[in-house]
């Protein structure tokens, strides 16, 4: 380009690389052998994968027994809530086949209960559980203050709404004297929830430290009452409370609630024999055609009894190894008719 | 001719010498001869022996009025070259303009001088030359460069490109804007089967404000400032490629259709599965692992991670900033994450950034 003798400045583009459109590139190119090694790796590994979570979610065992229509008596008498000091237990008995070796989890299973509501899950306060701000209520509409002004601790709909029922495993040793499974009741929440994100108001004593504020409507006690036994389960701190407060992704789901403790007779797990379970039914559900259950349930590296993992990967993993096989097929015969057209 | 009469008459008689006429046989010219002057007829020698107009300013003048100037635009169209000599600069713009608003054409003009100007703001795509002439073309064109034989390199090389990558922008990619969006937000469809269609969010609000801003906005660009399909070389040697572009191949409605249902596909399998997965499950030592938490930042990484392979997939010439965009984005993602799940921020705004911990 010439430059005029007037231009003491040239308008000519840098001649770097970024601005000349040249800067150095890979460009991909997809070959046959790169992409059919490629799909079938991607199919070994899924397929291997998913046999393996299939396997090992197969060892599970698991018991689950749904009470909700069993103790109908004591459902019929929830539904109406000034029933609410009446107690109500219910025994249901199973027999065990087979013996649940090892670590042995006990849970409450809802159904129907929709802990993932938009309004529910924003009913809660954050800095109020953790111990720093207890009258602040902001959040917690509808279930912030009580009818006389004072703020409700622990406020909001999460909170109010705990699963209050009580469940007892008892096993039959002998078939004569039933003997209740020694369980543990801690250690059953994440390490942050337990740590970091619930602290109890500083006091020497709880019920100072939560002087000012009232229970939720729904409770029976006060949040300070919860497990008097044990000052490290009790207030905000109670593992039951902490397990609820953890809102489920869906309509179904279900909390661990107790652990078996693997002393006397169950030191390697629950053995094969009769079992009942002695529910005390506090929760409500039919009124929203709800149900409730009880799972007991063994566990692996990989989880819970769920086979849809293993499922996925297994079929992905199928899915491209035919995808590969197809591919293989065409790439075959193409390249003899290439081959054809190049002899001529 | 002298006369709009004239004019009008040989444009007739040229009309029905093209279609009378064999075309791939003959190599015929129109030629206005203009009063005293005469001018070489200038043939314009085609391979296939279409034809060629050329007409002077002052026949033009008579066949740019109403009643002649759809004749001269059909006679023009059929030429394969129009040569228009010793036109003002009022005409330039008129033939331009005539052209455009009759004929569903894109049009670009090219001129170095003042008298230029108004031709190249009266086309779609105004190109100027700054050198002898001076600057006023310059001023007033959409592109400039110094030399006339540089046209060729910004149509075959830079608008190719620029089309291609529009259209990857577009169709494969406002393709990808939509696959992106769509997969980001028909989760909440399904989901709202399964929270009693409360419009609760499947993933957190922060999650949500920086998803487009952050996570998935660089690659695109990059995608956008280089991608090349083939090189510039190859754009130049074979002109053929150009013709996607004419033909508006690349970006139509079936694409766009084909890249709605890759997002839809996609939301279906980012939240059912997911959704099986997270059914029934419990962690390793019992705890909890289903809950919302869990549930909402498996889904975000998922989704993070699946759009970011897309568009690796669709880059076909890495350039460092692809690299770097890319793989940064998802980089960026995980350090925020792990930032707003800490323990400290959880202390210092507890109702903010309520998703501390990990199970």
């Amino acid at each position: 380009m010439k430059r005029t003798s007037e231009e003491s400045q040239s308008r000519l583009p840098d001649n770097s690389a970024l601005k000349q459109q040249q800067l150095p590139a890979y460009r991909l190119q997809l070959t046959a052998t790169g992409v059919l090694s490629g799909f079938f790796a991607t199919g070994v590994f899924c397929l291997g994968v998913g046999i393996i979570l299939i396997l090992s979610a197969k060892s599970i065992k698991e018991i689950e027994i749904k009470y909700t229509k069993i103790c109908g008596n004591c459902a019929k008498l929830r539904e109406d809530a000034t029933n609410f000091d009446k107690e109500c237990t219910c025994s249901i008995p199973f027999y065990l086949s087979e013996t649940m070796q090892g670590n042995v989890y006990m849970y409450y299973k809802l159904y129907g209960f929709y802990q993932n509501l938009y309004r529910y899950i924003l009913s809660r306060s954050n800095s109020q559980l953790m111990g720093t701000d207890l009258k602040d209520v902001g959040t917690c509409a509808p279930f912030s203050r009580s009818h006389d002004g004072t703020p409700i601790a622990p406020c909001g709909a999460i909170a109010n709404s705990i699963f209050n029922d009580t469940i007892i495993l008892s096993y039959n040793l002998n078939s004569s004297i039933p003997i209740e499974v020694p369980m543990l009741r801690s250690g059953i929440t994440w390490w942050t929830d337990k740590y970091v994100k619930f602290q109890n108001p500083r006091s020497k004593n709880l019920s100072i430290a939560f002087a000012g504020t009232t229970k939720p409507p729904s409770w029976a006690k006060p949040v300070y009452e919860l497990d008097q036994e044990d000052p490290e389960n009790n207030g905000f701190l109670n593992d039951d409370f902490i397990v609820w407060m953890r809102a489920a992704a869906f309509p179904t789901f279900k909390k661990l609630y107790r652990r078996l403790n693997r002393i006397q007779y169950f030191t390697e797990g629950l053995p094969a024999g009769n079992y009942s379970f002695n529910i005390t039914y506090n929760f409500p559900v039919t009124r929203f055609r709800g149900e409730k259950s009880v799972v007991l349930s063994t566990l692996t590296w990989s989880g819970g009894s769920n086979l849809f993992l293993g499922l996925a990967y297994t079929v992905t993993g199928a899915v491209t190894w035919l995808a590969f096989f197809s591919m293989m097929a065409i790439h075959l015969m193409l390249k003899d008719r290439k081959m054809f057209f190049t002899q001529q | 001719g002298n006369t709009a009469v004239e004019v009008r008459e040989e444009l007739r008689k040229a009309k029905e010498n093209l279609f009378g006429q064999n075309r791939s046989s003959s190599n015929g010219h129109v030629v206005f001869e203009k009063q005293q002057l005469e001018l070489d007829s200038v043939v314009e020698e085609t391979i296939t022996g279409d034809y060629a107009l050329i007409i002077n300013g002052h026949s033009l003048a008579h066949a740019l009025e109403s009643d002649v100037k759809n004749d001269l635009l059909e006679l023009a169209c059929m030429c394969k070259t129009v040569v228009c000599c010793r036109v003002t600069p009022l005409q330039k713009a008129q033939v331009v303009e005539l052209v455009r608003n009759y004929r569903n054409a894109v049009t670009l003009a090219i001129g170095d001088g003042a008298n230029d100007v108004s031709m190249i703001k009266s086309a779609h795509i105004g190109v100027g030359i700054s050198g002898q002439e001076g600057l006023q073309a310059v001023l007033a064109s959409d592109y400039s460069f110094a030399q006339f034989r540089y046209l060729q390199r910004l149509l075959l090389v830079h608008g190719r490109w620029s089309y291609f990558r529009m259209c990857k922008f577009m169709c494969k990619f406002l393709g990808y804007f939509f696959y992106k969006n769509f997969a980001f937000t028909l989760v909440h469809f399904w989901f709202g089967f399964f929270c009693g269609f409360s419009a609760q969010t499947v993933y957190d609000q922060w999650f949500i404000t920086l998803f487009n801003i952050v996570y998935t906005s660089l690659p695109v660009l990059a995608m956008g400032i280089f991608d090349q399909d083939v090189s510039d070389q190859n754009s130049m040697d074979y002109p053929q490629l150009y013709k996607p572009g004419q033909l508006n191949l690349l970006f139509n409605k079936r694409q766009f259709f084909i890249c709605m249902a890759h997002g839809i596909y996609t939301s279906l399998a980012l939240f059912f599965i997911p959704y099986g997965a997270f059914y029934n499950v419990a962690g390793e030592d019992g705890q909890h692992i289903a809950d919302y938490q869990s549930f909402a930042v498996t889904m975000a990484t998922s989704l993070v991670i699946v759009v970011s392979v897309q568009i690796a997939l669709d880059t076909s010439y890495w350039t460092v900033i692809n690299h770097v965009f890319i793989w940064g984005s998802i980089a960026t993602y995980f350090s925020i994450l792990f930032t707003m799940h800490s323990n400290g921020i959880f202390g210092i705004f507890p109702n903010q950034f309520p998703f501390v911990g990990n199970v």
